[in-house]
């Protein structure tokens, strides 16, 4: 995923992925049966789900939170990200 | 306008609670016909009727959308939906944390109740309106990304996307908006479209309204800042035509623009486009 890039900025500058409230994850795995992208992964011991691969996460994207009935999963402010982003495109100053 | 409403069963969790209280209000105090979820789940002969005669509304406790999914996965419309966990996120209420619903939840439940019978009750034209525009073309040149035994079409011209798979397509000064052949293909059958409504105001990058199908709830991310002026009655009414027809008849809505010269630097042309799903393609 090195490579990858969302508005030409590199992905891995990105803060964007989600997290998972353990206090309220009931292990359904609903998320990560929906996420085609392979962002979460299932392991063994007390969290049998992870964010393994939060670069993987498409920029902006909320779908595995609609997919949450306990609501344990959350974002970062898709406002702020943006700035983030046009800010790296400044500095960069990517086309 | 007669209705039926089928709610979660309310057994799980508080908002689901909420749920079962506004399928209840709604009985006596808007003439509702109550589908039951599991009646409904052993015998759909028993609410043919029903729901052959009665706007639907499926009120969902939690993202789990068990009602909504049931009468999915049996192949009924749904007409309108309420999510109960959504609508607690936009209020100031915080939910008893229990099954019997205490003032709060109650109280919630009939805000909901209020807002349903205001709008079943509304004249029936006003929720979606045809765009001032009219129809336009259908592209008639199209890239092709293919991956196994999927093929991606992306039209060659007038149309540019944003990263999460949106489509504006500005022609003399008028903006229509939808989604990509690969992202209706990646979600299958569309068969809710929760329009933004009219008159709003919304950034790039902002929402405009969501798409459900069986698979997924996708946020549909605006490509551009603007006013939407129209949401497309097409679509609403029959969201397969997304489907069938993503870069012609199966547009969502149409944008005055506010700020297009900046939110098209942010924006990808076809090509690059075409790149950036066979990226995605690959990936999943």
């Amino acid at each position: 995923m090195s490579e990858a890039t969302f508005m030409g900025v590199p992905r891995d500058k990105i803060s964007w992925h989600p997290t998972i409230d353990y206090e309220k994850c009931n292990f359904c795995m609903e998320c990560a049966t929906f996420c085609p992208h392979r962002v979460f992964e299932q392991r063994e011991g007390d969290r049998r789900l992870v964010v393994a691969n939060p670069n993987n996460c498409v920029v902006l994207c909320r779908a595995c939170s609609k997919t949450c009935g306990p609501d344990a999963l959350t974002f970062p402010d898709k406002q702020s990200t943006i700035a983030e982003i046009k800010q790296i495109r400044e500095q960069e100053s990517v086309q | 306008m007669n209705s039926a409403i089928l709610s979660c069963t309310g057994l799980d969790k508080p908002e689901g609670s909420v749920a079962r209280e506004v399928a209840i209000r709604m009985a006596s105090s808007a003439d509702s016909e109550i589908i039951c979820p599991v009646l409904l789940n052993r015998s759909l002969a028993r609410y043919k009727k029903s729901l052959a005669e009665n706007t639907l509304i499926a009120v969902d406790g939690c993202s789990t959308r068990c009602a909504s999914k049931l009468a999915e996965g049996l192949g009924i419309k749904i007409d309108r939906k309420v999510l109960i966990s959504d609508v607690l996120k936009s209020s100031a209420v915080t939910l008893e944390p229990s099954l019997n619903l205490g003032p709060n939840g109650l109280g919630l439940a009939q805000a909901v109740v209020d807002d349903l019978v205001q709008s079943l009750n509304a004249p029936s034209e006003p929720i979606p309106s045809a765009a001032p525009s009219g129809a336009f073309p259908p592209p008639t040149e199209h890239l092709m990304v293919t991956h196994d035994k999927f093929e991606f079409r992306i039209p060659a011209t007038d149309y540019m996307f944003n990263e999460n798979d949106v489509w504006v397509r500005v022609v003399d000064g008028v903006a229509h908006v939808g989604i990509s052949d690969y992202m209706q293909q990646s979600l299958t059958d569309i068969n809710y479209f929760d329009a933004t409504k009219t008159d709003t105001d919304v950034d790039q990058f902002g929402e405009l309204g969501s798409l459900e199908s069986a698979k997924a709830v996708f946020e549909i991310i605006a490509p551009a800042s603007g006013t939407v002026v129209a949401v497309n009655a097409e679509t609403v009414a029959n969201p397969g035509l997304i489907n069938e027809d993503p870069y012609g008849r199966g547009w969502l809505v149409e944008m005055k623009l506010s700020n297009w010269p900046e939110d098209r630097a942010l924006l990808l042309k076809p090509e690059a486009y075409a790149k950036t799903v066979k990226h995605k393609a690959e990936e999943a």
